[in-house]
C-alpha cells in the first residue's frame, strides 16, 4: 500500500466511524439544547438499540431474511422502542429534576447509565453476543481502495437520517418548536408551547438516531456487548463538543471530523492505535480550552 | 473355653484380617482441585478423569500389588483454601498428588508439598511464576505460555510464513504472549513487521487493519480473546486481507465462529490438548462419557495422564519413597500419553509443547497439525 492508499483508506475509515459519532452526538447535542442536560445515559441506548434491532432481526429473518433490507427494518422498530424509552426515561428520570440544580439532574443521568448497563449485563451474563446477518463482504475497487457495499450503506443511511432531521428541524412546526425552546424555553411556555411535549419529542428523535447506530454498528461489526454504549457515549459527546453542543450541524460535522482525525491520528508514525482513545479526548481537552464553543456553536443563548 | 481365651481368638482374627488387608494395602493419591467456587467445573472434570485412570490402573492390578484410592482436597481456586487442602492431603500421607488447576491457588502449596516430600504433578496450572517457586518435587505437564510461543512460531514459519503482524490487547496475558511470540520469531530468523495494541472493548479497529494491511504480512496472530479477535478477524477479511491468521488459546471458543461468521474460516488457533481432536483419546472420551454422562472437559486428558504418570513413577521406583518417585518422574523420557509424549526440562516443565494447532473448517475446529 502507498501512503496515498493508506490515507484514502483511513479516510474512509473515519467517514464510516464519524457517522457511527455523528448519529450518537445528535442526541446529546439535541438533547442539551432543550434542556441542557449532558445525557451520559445516551450512549447506553445506542447499546440498548443494538439489542433490541438483534432481537427484531432474530425474529423476523426467516421472512425477509437477514441481508440489509431485514436490517432495515430491525432499525425502524429499534429506533421506535428506543425513541419510546428515552421519553419514558426523560418522563421518570429527568422531567422531575427539571427545576432541581444542574448537578442533580447530572447525577441522575448517569443513575440511568448505571440502570442500562446493568440491566443489560443482568439479561446477557456479561457475555458477547453475536449479531448475526447475512452482510457479504463484497465491495467495488477504486485504483488502490476496497470499498465494501457495507460501508456505502452504512454512510448513506446515516446521511438520509441526517438530512431527514435537518429538515425537521428547519422546516417543521416541531422542528421551529425544537429550536424555539432551545433559545428560550419560558418564553415559549407564555406563548403556548407545549414545552413538556417538545422535549418529549427531543429525546424520542435523539433516543432513535441512538438506536439506529447501535443497530447499523451490531450488524457491521458482528457483536454486541452490554458496555459497548460507554466508549462511543464518550465520544459521541466529544463529537458534539468539537461541534459545538447545541448545535445540529456541528454534532454532524464534529462526529465526522471526530472519525477522520482518529482515523488519521493512528497513521501518524510513532502514534500506534492504541493511542486512538488519547488522541480523541487530547482533542477534546484542546477545544474546551481554545474554542468551547466548538466549531459550530455559537453565543451561550443561540444553542442550536 | 473361657471368655479370656474367646477374646484372645477374637483379637488374633482381627490381628488376621487387618494384617491381610494391610498386606493388600491401598495407595492414597491426593488430588489437588477446586470443587467449589467459580472454577468447580473445572476442578469436578478433572477430579473425574483421575477416577478413570484410578479405577483403570486398580483394574490391571493397582501399583506395587496396592489399589490405589484418591483423596480429594478442594483447592477452591483460592490461595488460602489451597493451602489448607494440601496440608490436609499431606497430614493423610499421600504418596503423591495430582491435579493443581488456578495458578495462584497453585503456587503457596508448592512449599507445603516441597517441605513434606511429595511428588506433585501439576496437570492444569501453567503460569511461568511456579517455576522458580518450584522446590524440586512438581512437574508440569501443562505447556507454559512461552512455550505457546514456540509452538506458534514452528507452525507458522511450517506454514511459509515469512512475515508477521502480532496484535494484543494491552492486558498481562496478551501482552505477555505477544512479546514472547516477537522475540521467538526474531529469534528464527523471520521479521515481525507491525505490532500493534488494540483498545479492549473497542467495536472499530479499522486502524489495526490499515495499519496491518500497510504492512503486507503474509501472517496476522491475534493473542488476546475471542470477542475482540473475532471483530478484528471479520475487519481483516472485510478489508481484503487474505494471509494467514492465527489465535493464541484465548480465542480458541467456538463462539469466534458466532461473531466472526465466515470471516474465521480458515483462521488457525493454538490449543492445550483437548481431548476430541487427540487421536489417542477416543476411549477415554467413550469411557468418561459413559461414566459421566458429559463430555470431557478442557484440562480432563493431562490429569488423566497425570494420575498415570505418578502411578507410572511409582512403579518404577518400586517403593513409594519421594526422593525415589521424584527422580523416577524426572527420569520421563518421551513415553507417549494420551496428550503427547512427556519428557521434562531440569525445571521439571515439558521439554517439547504439547500445544495443538486447529483449524476452522465450515465454522467447526478441526485438527490442523500432525
Amino acid at each position: 500500500m502507498s501512503l496515498l492508499d493508506i490515507l484514502a483508506h483511513q479516510l474512509l475509515n473515519g467517514l464510516v466511524l464519524g457517522s457511527f459519532y455523528a448519529l450518537v452526538a445528535l442526541g446529546y447535542t439535541m438533547i442539551f439544547g432543550v434542556i441542557k442536560l449532558l445525557n451520559f445515559a445516551h450512549g447506553d441506548l445506542y447499546m440498548v438499540g443494538g439489542f433490541i434491532g438483534f432481537i427484531v432481526l432474530s425474529a423476523i429473518s426467516s421472512v425477509v431474511g437477514g441481508g440489509w433490507f431485514g436490517i432495515f427494518i430491525a432499525m425502524l422498530l429499534s429506533m421506535l422502542a428506543v425513541g419510546f424509552l428515552g421519553v419514558v426515561i426523560e418522563r421518570i428520570a429527568y422531567h422531575p429534576m427539571l427545576s432541581a440544580p444542574r448537578l442533580s439532574i447530572l447525577i441522575t443521568a448517569l443513575a440511568v447509565s448505571l440502570v442500562l448497563q446493568n440491566t443489560a449485563l443482568a439479561l446477557t451474563n456479561g457475555q458477547y453476543t453475536a449479531f448475526r446477518s447475512d452482510l457479504g463482504f463484497g465491495g467495488i475497487t477504486l485504483g488502490g481502495l476496497f470499498i465494501t457495499y457495507n460501508q456505502m450503506v452504512l454512510v448513506a443511511a446515516a446521511a438520509v437520517l441526517m438530512i431527514a432531521l435537518e429538515f425537521f428541524v428547519t422546516h417543521t412546526q416541531y422542528g421551529r418548536a425544537m429550536r424555539a425552546v432551545a433559545v428560550d424555553a419560558d418564553m415559549c411556555e407564555l406563548l403556548g408551547i407545549n414545552v413538556a411535549a417538545v422535549i418529549g419529542v427531543t429525546f424520542f428523535i435523539g433516543s432513535a438516531l441512538a438506536a439506529a447506530a447501535g443497530t447499523m454498528a451490531g450488524a457491521y461489526y458482528g457483536s454486541l456487548w452490554y458496555f459497548m454504549g460507554f466508549l462511543i457515549g464518550l465520544k459521541a459527546f466529544t463529537a458534539a463538543v468539537i461541534g459545538g453542543i447545541g448545535s445540529i450541524p456541528g454534532a454532524m460535522l464534529g462526529g465526522l471530523v471526530l472519525g477522520l482525525l482518529e482515523a488519521l491520528g493512528t497513521q501518524i508514525p510513532g502514534i500506534g492505535s492504541e493511542w486512538k482513545d488519547v488522541f480523541s479526548f487530547a482533542v477534546l481537552i484542546l477545544v474546551l480550552v481554545f474554542k468551547p464553543t466548538g466549531l459550530l456553536g455559537r453565543s451561550e443563548q443561540e444553542r442550536m | 473355653m473361657g471368655i479370656l481365651n474367646k477374646a484372645a481368638a477374637a483379637g488374633a482374627v482381627f490381628v488376621l484380617v487387618a494384617g491381610s488387608a494391610m498386606a493388600q494395602g491401598t495407595l492414597k493419591i491426593g488430588v489437588q482441585v477446586p470443587t467449589t467456587g467459580s472454577e468447580a467445573t473445572y476442578g469436578r472434570d478433572m477430579a473425574n478423569a483421575v477416577v478413570i485412570a484410578q479405577d483403570e490402573i486398580n483394574k490391571a492390578g493397582g501399583v506395587l500389588g496396592k489399589k490405589l484410592t484418591m483423596v480429594i482436597g478442594d483447592s477452591a481456586c483460592d490461595p488460602q483454601q489451597a493451602v489448607n487442602a494440601a496440608s490436609k492431603l499431606v497430614s493423610q500421607g499421600v504418596a503423591g498428588v495430582v491435579g493443581g488447576y488456578c495458578s495462584g491457588a497453585t503456587l503457596p502449596t508448592l512449599k507445603i508439598y516441597g517441605d513434606a516430600k511429595v511428588p506433585f504433578v501439576i496437570t492444569a496450572s501453567n503460569s511461568t511464576k511456579l517455576i522458580p517457586a518450584n522446590p524440586g518435587n512438581a512437574f508440569m505437564i501443562n505447556s507454559t505460555g512461552d512455550q505457546q510461543a514456540t509452538k506458534a512460531t514452528e507452525f507458522l514459519a511450517s506454514k511459509g510464513v515469512k512475515t508477521l503482524a502480532i496484535v494484543n490487547e494491552g492486558d498481562a496475558y496478551s501482552q505477555d504472549l505477544a512479546n514472547l511470540t516477537r522475540d521467538d520469531w526474531t529469534k528464527a530468523g523471520h521479521k515481525v513487521v507491525a505490532f500493534e495494541t488494540a483498545n479492549k472493548g473497542e467495536q472499530d479497529y479499522s486502524a489495526i487493519v490499515t495499519a496491518i494491511r500497510a504492512a503486507n504480512p503474509d501472517a496476522v496472530f491475534w493473542t488476546a480473546y475471542y470477542a475482540d479477535g473475532a471483530l478484528l478477524i471479520r475487519q481483516l477479511r472485510q478489508s481484503g486481507y487474505r494471509g494467514v491468521i492465527a489465535v493464541g488459546d484465548g480465542s480458541n471458543s467456538t463462539k469466534l465462529f458466532d461473531i466472526a461468521g465466515r470471516a474465521a474460516e480458515g483462521v488457525y488457533a493454538f490449543s492445550n490438548p483437548i481431548a476430541q481432536f487427540l487421536p489417542a483419546a477416543k476411549a477415554f472420551i467413550k469411557t468418561y462419557k459413559a461414566k459421566f454422562g458429559n463430555a470431557p472437559g478442557p484440562y480432563a486428558p493431562l490429569t488423566y495422564d497425570g494420575m498415570r504418570l505418578l502411578a507410572w513413577a511409582i512403579t518404577k521406583a518400586g517403593t513409594t519413597q519421594p526422593a525415589a518417585v521424584i527422580k523416577a518422574l524426572a527420569s520421563a523420557h518421551n513415553e507417549e500419553w494420551l496428550a503427547g509424549p512427556i519428557t521434562f526440562t531440569k525445571h521439571n516443565t515439558l521439554a517439547r509443547s504439547n500445544f495443538i494447532v486447529l483449524e476452522d473448517k465450515n465454522n467447526a475446529w478441526i485438527r490442523a497439525d500432525k
